[in-house]
């Protein structure tokens, strides 16, 4: 592997990078999924843009009662934040069902995200947080929400020019409850199914959600929102017959491939299993005063 | 080629290597350092794992010139002066080895453990060690020398 790596000591100078060499030359962040890829020679670029010099990318900020997280910040600091275990510690709980140890120690969660890999843990919690990915190039930057982010298997909608700089995470409405599930063989292994379920109770009536919103990892070429499940569970009062109506839902939005580790048809009933126990778990926390 | 200035095992080591080299290969090919064992290559195993900044990672999934001005700790690095450390004292003595492969990937997810939660309950043993495989012992010895090192540190 005699690749040459670009080490950049600002943005800005990665930004003209990435400009002058396009696809020559692949982001590498944690390098936990991309190292692997050059290995198994299945992307071949001629450079390695390195990312980890821009302390820049690292790190959170308040903003606007959320976070802004720079995309450089590894999935460890993400499971063991004080501030992302009291503001939102469904991220947390999701963060730490990423891989193993030592590949949380080195990913990172923009990283997790550019690649894009069926039964990633992130995308669906990030999901049904409602992030937003900042994206810079040097012509400007965007704000891309994560449900309109992910393209394809292993595809996104970043160009060949951009960067993801930061993921903003919006601030849960209060009360809010959330849960990630996810099913694997092996702890470290990818989802076969992950879901993430976040619960905004209606403040004037006890035992009615407000808002729902219901996210599916490694069940679709890209992470989703169960819209049509969603908007059942929006303003319903939640007992069994609700949640396991939703599952079926949310079950039948899923468009699941068959692969190694699992067929469509048992992603599909695992959707539905998942689905019912994220949101009975997230409604009993929610009863139990406890935050998403 | 590159030449990369690495700490490791508390030694300044100037090597010359590809510029997108992997750290295991760095360790195992140029400086001959065959503690670390090449497993997968794919981040699963753990045979590769050693310790940046105290930190278990795996070296399969690493680049060298990344390792610059970071502390780079490798198996061979446990003893001191010829003498085993108290964890490898108590694979030993547990029996928390066959064929020993991944015995240095343990030693050094182990070691991490232990440094940042002296005191680990199994279960924070076994999520401690989830980055690493072992298919000889079944686990339950490597369990067992850990417990123990955690025991001896109480008193």
């Amino acid at each position: 592997m005699d690749r040459k790596l670009i080490r950049p000591r600002a943005i800005e100078e990665a930004l003209r990078e990435r400009e002058k060499y396009g696809r020559d030359a692949l982001p590498i962040a944690g390098g936990q999924s991309l190292l692997v890829l050059l290995r198994n020679k299945l992307v071949d670029p001629q450079f390695l843009l390195d990312l980890q010099t821009l302390a820049e990318l690292e790190g959170m900020k308040s903003r606007d009662g959320g976070l802004a997280i720079g995309a450089m910040t590894t999935i460890h600091t993400l499971a063991s934040s004080r501030t992302i275990q009291t503001m939102m510690p469904v991220l947390a709980q999701g963060a730490s069902k990423v891989g193993s140890t030592a590949i949380r120690n080195m990913g990172t969660i923009g990283g997790n995200l550019c690649h894009n890999e069926p039964g990633a843990d992130l995308p669906p919690v990030l999901l049904a947080l409602n992030a937003v990915a900042e994206l810079r190039s040097s012509k400007g930057s965007r704000k891309i929400p994560l449900r309109k982010f992910f393209h394809n298997y292993f595809e996104t909608v970043v160009t060949p020019e951009e960067l993801v700089c930061s993921i903003e995470v919006p601030a849960l409405p209060r009360g809010a409850s959330g849960v990630y599930l996810k099913h694997a063989i092996s702890s470290e292994d990818l989802a076969i199914a992950g879901v993430a379920v976040v619960l905004v109770p209606d403040e004037k009536r006890t035992g009615v959600v407000r808002e729902a919103r219901i996210a599916l990892g490694g069940v679709a070429p890209v992470p989703l929102r169960a819209i049509k499940a969603e908007a059942v569970v929006s303003g319903a009062e939640l007992n069994d017959e609700t949640i396991r109506g939703v599952a079926e839902i949310a079950a039948s939005e899923a468009d699941p491939m068959t692969d190694p580790h699992g067929s469509a048809e048992y992603r599909t009933k695992m959707v539905k299993v998942l689905v019912r126990r994220a949101i009975t778990a997230a409604a009993a926390q929610r009863n139990g005063n406890g935050k998403a | 080629m590159a030449k990369l200035n690495l700490h490791i095992n508390g030694d300044e080591v100037e090597v010359e290597a590809k510029e997108s080299a992997l750290l295991l290969d760095v360790l195992r090919q140029n400086l001959e350092m065959t503690g670390t064992k090449r497993g997968c290559e794919t981040s699963h195993c753990g045979a590769c794992t050693v310790l940046l900044d105290g930190m278990a990672v795996h070296s399969c999934v690493v680049l060298a010139a990344r390792c610059e001005g970071k502390e780079i700790s490798t198996v061979e690095g446990l003893s001191e002066g010829g003498e085993l450390s108290q964890l490898q004292r108590q694979f030993l003595k547990h029996g928390a080895l066959q064929c020993g492969y991944c015995t240095p990937g343990m030693l050094m997810a182990a070691t991490a453990l232990l440094h940042r939660n002296p005191h680990p309950s199994l279960e924070e043993i076994k999520n401690g060690l989830d980055g690493n495989l072992c298919r000889c012992t079944g686990y339950t010895g490597i369990f067992e020398a850990i417990q123990a090192c955690a025991q001896a540190k109480n008193g």
